[in-house]
Parts: C-alpha cells; sequence; structure tokens
C-alpha cells in the first residue's frame, strides 16, 4: 500500500449508527433467508438418510455439516453484529452519506440537488423491530441511498429532512 | 516546411517484394537435387522478373515521392512519367491514421494517411508510405493540432469508410459464429419435427469425420469454421454499420445513422450526453481498433443501450479518438495522449490471485474430484489442464493489471479498466451524480478501493477498481469539487471509526447537527 501523505483527505464514517434492534431484525432475516433454510435441509437429508440409508450417514453427516449448518451458524452469528458495526449514516447541509453492507462494504455520498424521490419502506418484519428503511433515489441506480434498520421515528424525520433539503437545493 | 523525402528504409521494404521469388528458387534447386530443367528455369526467371518489375516501380515511386507542409496545406508530390501534385487543404482534413505492416514494422516504418471531409471512397486519399514511426507520428499530431480547430465545428463528426472491414474479424464471433449457427440450425429442425442427427447426411459426415486423419480433419474443420465466422463478421458489419452516418444536426442533437438491410437512426440530445466510452476488445486492440459508445441517459434499457450508444463501429483508433472528441464538441479528444494514473502494485495481486482461483482450481477441482472417484484419465486431465492455464491466468492479470488507471483530462473524469475488453471512460465531471467507495477486508489489507461515479444512464455506474484508497478520496474531490468536501478528514488522523460514531437509535435524536 502507498504510504498516504499527511494532507491527503480521508473520508471518515458517517456520524450516525443506525437503530441497535436493527441487529435483532437482521438476525431474523438471515434465519427466514439463509440459515433457516441451510438448517431445514440439513435436517430433511439427515432424517432421511437416517430412515432409509444409515450406511450413508458416516459421509453425509460431515458434508451437510461442513456445506450447510456451520457456514448457516456462521452467517446467522457473524453477520448481524459486522453489519451494525458498518452501517451509519449522516445528513450532511449539502449531501446525505451513508455506509453499508458488512464483507462487501460500501460508502456512499450523493448531494441533496441530485435527490429525485425519498422513501421511507417498513418491511413485515420490520414492522415488528419498529424500524424503517430510508431510500433516496436519484437519476442513476448507482447513486441511489439506502439507510435501512433506523428507528421509525428516525426514519419519517430524517426522510422529511431530506425531502426539504432537497427541495430548499432545487429552488 | 522544404520538400521532404520518404525514409530510405523503404528500398529495403521494396525489396522485400524479392523474397517469394528467392524463396521458390532455391526451394526448386533444393527439390531438383540442382538440376532444373529448361521449363523450370523459364518459369522461376518469370516469376523473377515479375518481382523484380514491382520492386523496381515501389523503389521509383519512392524516389519520385516528395511531400510538404505549408502554411495551411499538405502537397504531395508523386510520378515518374506523369508528375502529379496533390494539395490536401489542412482545414479540410478529417483524420489521420497511421498504419503499419509487419514489414514496415520490422524496419520501423509507418504508412501515413489523410482522410479529407465530404469524400470516402479510397482514391481520394493521400497517402505517405512509408515515414520513420517518430517522423510521422510528430507529423500526425502536427497535422492533427493544425486541423482540429475546426473538427469541433464541423457537424459531420464521422461517416463509413469501408478500410474499416478490415477490422471487422477482430471479434470473437468468428469462434462463436459457428457454434451459434449451427444451435439456431439444430433448434430450427427439432422445431419442425427432425432430429438433426438422424438425418443421413449427419450421419454419414460425422461417421466419415470420425474415421478420417483426425490430425488434418480437425485443423481443416476449425480453418472452415473461422473462415465461415470471418465472413459472418463482415456480414454483420457491413449489414449493421453500411451507410454509417455521425454528424450534429443541430447544434444540440447528435444523430447516428447507420444500416444496410435495418437502417437504424438514433438521435442523442446534447444535454443528455455525459460523456463518451473508448472500447478495445482484445483482438481489436491488438488489431489496432477501437469502437466507441456514447454516454447518455434515455436510451432504454440496458440492452437497448448497448445497442444505441455506439456511435462507431469497430475502427482505427486514431479515428475512435476522434470521434470520441466529436461527440463531446472538444477540440481535442480527452483522450487524446492520456497519461493516467497506475494503480498500486497490489491490484496487480489481486488479479493474479482472482484468475487462479476462478479459472485454475475449478479446472483442478472438478475433474479431480471426478476423476478420484471415477478414473485416473481425469486425474492427468486435471494437473494438466490446470498447469497449462497458469500461464494464461499471469498474463491476463498482467495485461488487466496494466489496463488499470485514472486521471483528470480537461472536463473529464477518465477511468480504465479490463482486458478482454479494456474499455476508457471519459465522463463530463459536472454529471458525476455520487459518488461510492466499495470495499472488503481482503481489499481493505490491501490499501486499494473500488471507486464508483454515477451517472444518470442505464449503465449507470462507471468504476475506478482498485485504486489506492489513500488516493481515493482526494481524487473524487479534485474531479468534482464539493460532494464529498464536508465528510473529510484533512488533518490526517484517519481510522477512528467506532470513537467518531454515536449512538443515537433507540428514541435518541435524529443527528443533532442537522439542525445548523
Amino acid at each position: 500500500m502507498t504510504t498516504s501523505t499527511a494532507a491527503a483527505p480521508r473520508l471518515r464514517p458517517p456520524r450516525y449508527r443506525v437503530d441497535p434492534r436493527a441487529r435483532r431484525w437482521w438476525t431474523v432475516q438471515a434465519l427466514l433467508t439463509v440459515s433457516g433454510p441451510a438448517f431445514l435441509v440439513a435436517l430433511t437429508m439427515t432424517t432421511l438418510s437416517l430412515l432409509f440409508f444409515p450406511g450413508a450417514l458416516r459421509w453425509l453427516g460431515p458434508l451437510l455439516l461442513g456445506v450447510l449448518v456451520l457456514p448457516g451458524l456462521a452467517y446467522l452469528l457473524i453477520m448481524p453484529p459486522w453489519r451494525y458495526r458498518v452501517h451509519a449514516w449522516e445528513l450532511g447541509s449539502t449531501a446525505v452519506y451513508s455506509a453499508s453492507g458488512w464483507f462487501w462494504q460500501r460508502r456512499r455520498i450523493t448531494p441533496l440537488t441530485k435527490v429525485q424521490t425519498v422513501d421511507t419502506v417498513i418491511g413485515p418484519i420490520q414492522r415488528g423491530f419498529g424500524l424503517a428503511t430510508v431510500i433516496v433515489t436519484t437519476a442513476s441506480t448507482a447513486g441511489d441511498v439506502r439507510i435501512s434498520g433506523l428507528g421509525l421515528d428516525d426514519a419519517t424525520e430524517l426522510a422529511r429532512r431530506i425531502g426539504e433539503a432537497a427541495a430548499v437545493e432545487e429552488a | 516546411m522544404d520538400w521532404r523525402k520518404l525514409d530510405p528504409r523503404m528500398i529495403a521494404v521494396h525489396t522485400s517484394w524479392l523474397a517469394p521469388p528467392a524463396a521458390s528458387f532455391l526451394m526448386a534447386l533444393w527439390i531438383s537435387g540442382g538440376h532444373l530443367d529448361l521449363r523450370g528455369w523459364l518459369t522461376l526467371s518469370g516469376i523473377t522478373l515479375g518481382f523484380l518489375a514491382f520492386t523496381a516501380a515501389g523503389v521509383a515511386s519512392w524516389a519520385k515521392t516528395r511531400y510538404r507542409l505549408t502554411a495551411d496545406a499538405v502537397e504531395v508530390r508523386t510520378g515518374m512519367f506523369t508528375r502529379k501534385l496533390r494539395t490536401v487543404r489542412l482545414n479540410r482534413i478529417r483524420n489521420v491514421d497511421l498504419t503499419a505492416s509487419p514489414v514496415h514494422r520490422l524496419f520501423g516504418l509507418t504508412t501515413l494517411r489523410i482522410g479529407t471531409a465530404g469524400s470516402t471512397d479510397l482514391g481520394s486519399e493521400v497517402k505517405l508510405d512509408a515515414l520513420a514511426a517518430p517522423v510521422a507520428r510528430a507529423l500526425r499530431a502536427e497535422l492533427l493540432a493544425r486541423a482540429t480547430h475546426t473538427a469541433a465545428e464541423d457537424p459531420v463528426v464521422s461517416t463509413i469508410n469501408p478500410r474499416w472491414l478490415r477490422y471487422a474479424p477482430l471479434t470473437f464471433w468468428i469462434f462463436g459464429g459457428m457454434v451459434l449457427v449451427l444451435g439456431v440450425g439444430y433448434r430450427a429442425l427439432e422445431a419442425i419435427g427432425i432430429e438433426a442427427w438422424r438425418l443421413p447426411v449427419v450421419r454419414r459426415l460425422a461417421v466419415e469425420f470420425g474415421s478420417s486423419a483426425l490430425w488434418w480433419t480437425i485443423p481443416l474443420a476449425f480453418l472452415a469454421s473461422t473462415l465461415l465466422g470471418v465472413l459472418g463478421a463482415l456480414a454483420l458489419y457491413v449489414e449493421g454499420w453500411w451507410r454509417y452516418r455521425l454528424e450534429w444536426v443541430s447544434d444540440s442533437l447528435l444523430r447516428v445513422r447507420r444500416g444496410l438491410l435495418t437502417t437504424r437512426s438514433v438521435s442523442i440530445e446534447r444535454c443528455r450526453l455525459f460523456g463518451a466510452v473508448l472500447r478495445e476488445p482484445l483482438l481489436l486492440r491488438f488489431g489496432g481498433g477501437a469502437k466507441v459508445n456514447a454516454v447518455a441517459a434515455g436510451l432504454g434499457t440496458e440492452q437497448q443501450d448497448s445497442e444505441r450508444s455506439a456511435v462507431l463501429p469497430p475502427a482505427p483508433r486514431a479515428e475512435a479518438l476522434r470521434v470520441v472528441a466529436g461527440v463531446l464538441r472538444e477540440p481535442v479528444s480527452p483522450l487524446e495522449d492520456l497519461v493516467l494514473t497506475a494503480h498500486p502494485k497490489v491490484a496487480h495481486r489481486r488479479r493474479i490471485v482472482r484468475g487462479l482461483l476462478l479459472v485454475t482450481l475449478p479446472l483442478l477441482v472438478v475433474p479431480g474430484v471426478l476423476g478420484y472417484l471415477l478414473t485416473d484419465v481425469l486425474l492427468h486431465l486435471a494437473w494438466s489442464t490446470a498447469l497449462a492455464s497458469v500461464p494464461f491466468v499471469l498474463w491476463f492479470a498482467r495485461d488487466a493489471y496494466r489496463n488499470l488507471g485514472h486521471g483528470l483530462s480537461g472536463r473529464y473524469l477518465v477511468a480504465r479498466s479490463g482486458t478482454i475488453s479494456r474499455d476508457t471512460a471519459a465522463l463530463r465531471r459536472a454529471d458525476v451524480l455520487s459518488w461510492t467507495f466499495a470495499d472488503t477486508p481482503f481489499s481493505r489489507r490491501a490499501g486499494v478501493v473500488t471507486l464508483t461515479a454515477a451517472v444518470a444512464t442505464v449503465v449507470g455506474g462507471y468504476h475506478v477498481r482498485d485504486m489506492a484508497e489513500a488516493d481515493s478520496a482526494g481524487f473524487a474531490e479534485r474531479a468534482v469539487p464539493g460532494i464529498l468536501t464536508e465528510f473529510l478528514d484533512t488533518d490526517g488522523s484517519g481510522e477512528q471509526l467506532p470513537a467518531e460514531l454515536v449512538h443515537c437509535g433507540a428514541g435518541g435524536p435524529v443527528g443533532a447537527d442537522g439542525a445548523r
């Protein structure tokens, strides 16, 4: 890596973390989409093998454990806290700034002048945790900002303020 | 400037015409064991005389050709018996094309062609065959520098040149085309209820192919399919690009018209045109060619966009650069004489690792596992193909790394990457909507980041892949000042992620700073 000179400006992280409840939301999400199905498949195959091919369990067991159970468990345990450490947001005076992802992380800065719409989306699981996602769209899909895992009130307030700021900037 | 001669090394190039008769002479002597009959002597001397005449004509035309650059024109004097003087006004010059045949290259020579506006046939071109490569480059630069002040105002940006057809076969279609044709044919037969394999003709062919001497029928089949592919590529090029014309129909509307059977016409408003991409697929790049796509909004879905945004078919690179300039209405192409910032060495290593993981490892593992379960032959296949893939992976990784680069060129942000297709995008800096910095734990450890500039097209983002993390924010800020200024940390204190973050969920205020 090149040595950074003292003068080279660095992008600092956004100032605010998302709601801590987002961790539980992501856990449930992981359970429903990735880990849960993996566990179910492993369980079904083990049961079938026990019932009909008891001999196969010797190699099927480790295989299922290595391919389905452990990765599923790892995803369930690692992803939510990791994601929580990464996700952050900030509304500046001229731009909205967000950090998202966990393994693949991205930080996106979109000027308020380029904002086209601001949506607040509450999914069925999110509703249970009192969370919401704010989606800021621009003329380019590569410019859209999603801030997920905000508290409901925070999200509404943020959406309102982005909308106002964008309208003011445009005028 | 005084009258100048062509390069004296051209004598050597013309003399190289004597190589075929000399070779056939030697060959005949060798085969006949030194005893040639009268007919042999006559044939050989006939051939030799023919080639001698060729050489003599070439040398004479070299000796009689002079050229000079005056204040407002290029003049070329040619001809042994009928003297000819051609004058090309500088403001009529549309393009200057440099080409070098392998023999020319051997002697460090380059042929320079000057194309003029309003004429597309080959006879109207002025050709200097040949100049020393640096002389040719300098002359071209000078001609373009003095000619281009009108290029930005010339409404016709480019028109088809039959000479460009030589770039048509330089696509991978010439290998895939055959398979495609067979596949379509098979499906068509299947649709009307005929199974191609059951046709007696096909079965006989297959049987005969199997029983023939494979060591020559396989290369022959390959050659034949390549030839068919070349014909197919030529047909596609002609169908798609005949009567091609790229022009500014008004001050704010760029129009591409092309096509032989189907005529396509695409109009792009100037205010929705954000830049251009110079595309150099591998084969085309080796052939010294390139194509150009416009970066524009409102060209339909992603697939429609890739078709409609094409503003230049495979053509000489110099022409492509000129078209980029014309599309962007800049006097000089922002991609001309580019000096791009190279990316950190670690990006090279990442490309090698990626190649080994995505190509060599599957080649090793898939047949390896099958071989372990089934037969030893597959095991040998596994290690040998995996081993054979390593040089290719290394070459592609090196090429991909060398093609990485980014920079600023006037009003444009330039980003280059890719090896199968090297794409150089020039985006108008003012039209960048948003910045994205993407990384993974691996790239963070390597100190690189992929920077994406969002533009309002269907493609959306243009990437600066694996640039030095330390330079990324500075580059983005220089390219489009203002977007990220308030999120920058200029005191160089760097990573302080957890300390700076404030918990603000669970009823906490939304950004206390928002009140300012």
